[in-house]
């Protein structure tokens, strides 16, 4: 019995690993793009101010804002203020109950619409560490970059992106781990995860040992990734 | 002709202004250090020429060439900015070295990205020239070095070097000494004093003012973002004629 159990887990801990890599292959370089949105200071409107002396408040507000930013703000807001659960059953449902028209009826498609709704919740998750890390680097490294002749593009990924990486190891690995705990949510759409491939046994079997069994793959997946993140965190200590 | 020429730069800050009609010139060769108290507009000064800050007012001439012209947008692009940023050098109060590179690589940096941009120069030849300014400011053996293993003044060093790197015209440094234990400031004012005999075109903030006074070639007194007094360092420093300098020299003599 231990091994059909032991068998039958890593089929669900196959799902969720599967998940875990595509939501992370996926959503770290998006939640970089979303920090860049949440920072843009492109102001279109500002020409407004150009033209009068004395801007009424109206006038004002347009041409401080700064649209892409807003947006952005409030995509964030709303994928961090609602349960990836309820993200997941929108994206899986919402085509064919509003739309008539199921898109992920293909193969494939139910763990392709979950790790949509994977991305999209981690991506905006990891936009808000990465914006913490990118501004926490001093300004003046930027300037130094600046008064040397390097471009914008330069001065990112020569100067700030490896700094921003060190600051933003600690509060990654928190998420990360926490991602892999949330791959169990995937059940809420059918997809046989660890837990829902556990819990299987309760109903087939009558047995419940399988389910707290379950735990045991957790930590060792997170085990591997803490190690993973000390290796890291010591391959970055050789700067301040 | 003067290296550089600055004509009515005005800055201000919302409602604030920082700087008021300031005009002065500076020939080859010559250093110049800018003195006065803090907040009278002497780091905003160096940063506008470094085009950190945009001038609301005014002109900014290299060797004839109108580099800024608050009146002309068309000197004002990016792209033109980057290029002609590289007449100056800075070197900050707080160093800014780049922590995750190492001395060398530091100095390197810029020179090995524009080359890669623009072809030329060959990798080894920026590396030996790097090591040159190293050796020049007494860090030979320091080039492997992460910044967080030398010492501020070492890092101020570094960053001398680093500035060096891209030949500016002009080198300009800020408070060069002035996030530096007192026991530090030696060996980097040292090492000015050393470029002031090399004929380094310099703009030197500082609070230093024996320094000031010995490596100067001309001194200027900012107060509330004005030029109150400029003329050379002697007459400056010992012999001032406006009151506010009188006053602000005496501040110093006290401590």
């Amino acid at each position: 019995m231990f091994w059909t159990v032991t068998l039958s887990l890593l089929k669900g801990l196959s799902a969720a690993t599967q998940l875990f890599f595509l939501t992370l292959l996926f959503a770290l370089p998006l939640g970089l793009l979303i920090a860049f949105g949440s920072m843009s200071k492109w102001r279109p409107f500002r020409f407004l101010l150009y033209r009068q002396e004395n801007p009424g408040r109206g006038t004002a507000w347009l041409a401080a804002l700064r649209p892409v930013s807003a947006l952005t703000n409030v995509v964030v807001w709303i994928i961090r203020g609602t349960p990836l659960m309820l993200q997941l059953i929108i994206i899986f449902y919402g085509p064919g109950l509003w739309f008539d028209n199921n898109i992920w009826s293909f193969g494939n498609g139910r763990m392709f619409a979950c790790t949509v709704a994977f991305v999209i919740n981690y991506a905006c998750y990891f936009s808000v560490i990465y914006r913490g890390g990118i501004e926490g680097v001093p300004v003046g490294q930027r300037e130094a970059g600046e008064v040397l002749g390097m471009t914008k593009r330069q001065i990112f990924f020569r100067i700030t992106l490896l700094q921003m990486v060190k600051r933003v190891v600690p509060p990654m690995s928190n998420e990360i781990i926490t991602l892999v705990k949330d791959t169990s949510l995937a059940r809420i759409i059918a997809i046989t995860e660890l837990i829902k491939a556990g819990e299987a046994f309760m109903k087939s079997d009558g047995i419940t040992w399988p389910l707290f069994y379950t735990a045991v793959y957790y930590l060792i997946f997170v085990g591997i990734l803490t190690i993973l993140f000390n290796l890291i965190e010591r391959k970055l200590s050789y700067f301040k | 002709m003067s290296i550089l020429e600055v004509q009515h730069l005005e800055k201000h800050f919302d409602s604030t202004k920082v700087l008021n009609d300031i005009s002065f010139s500076l020939e080859q060769g010559q250093a110049l250090s800018i003195i006065g108290s803090s907040g009278s507009g002497k780091t905003t000064l160096l940063r506008c020429l470094n085009f950190l800050e945009t001038p609301d007012n005014g002109t900014i001439s290299v060797q004839g060439e109108i580099l800024f012209d608050a009146a002309n947008p068309q000197t004002q692009l990016e792209s033109e900015i980057r290029k002609k940023r590289l007449h100056f050098g800075l070197v900050f109060q707080s160093f800014n070295l780049f922590p995750q590179y190492t001395a060398l690589q530091n100095v390197t940096l810029a020179r090995e990205l524009m080359a890669k941009e623009h072809g030329g120069e060959r990798k080894e030849d920026i590396e030996a020239a790097g090591r040159e300014l190293l050796a020049q400011m007494g860090l030979a053996d320091r080039a492997e070095h992460y910044p967080h293993q030398l010492s501020g003044g070492q890092q101020q060093r570094v960053a001398i070097a680093r500035a060096l790197a891209m030949h500016p015209d002009i080198l300009c440094f800020d408070e060069p000494t002035s996030a530096l234990d007192p026991e530090l400031t030696g060996e980097v004012l040292r090492v000015i004093r050393n470029l002031a005999e090399q004929k380094t075109t310099m703009i030197i903030v500082t609070h230093e003012m024996a320094f000031a006074r010995d490596v100067a070639d001309q001194v200027i007194f900012m107060d509330g973002g004005f030029i109150v007094e400029q003329g050379n360092p002697h007459d400056v420093i010992e012999h001032p004629k406006e009151e506010r300098t009188r006053q602000f020299l005496a501040r110093y003599t006290e401590n």
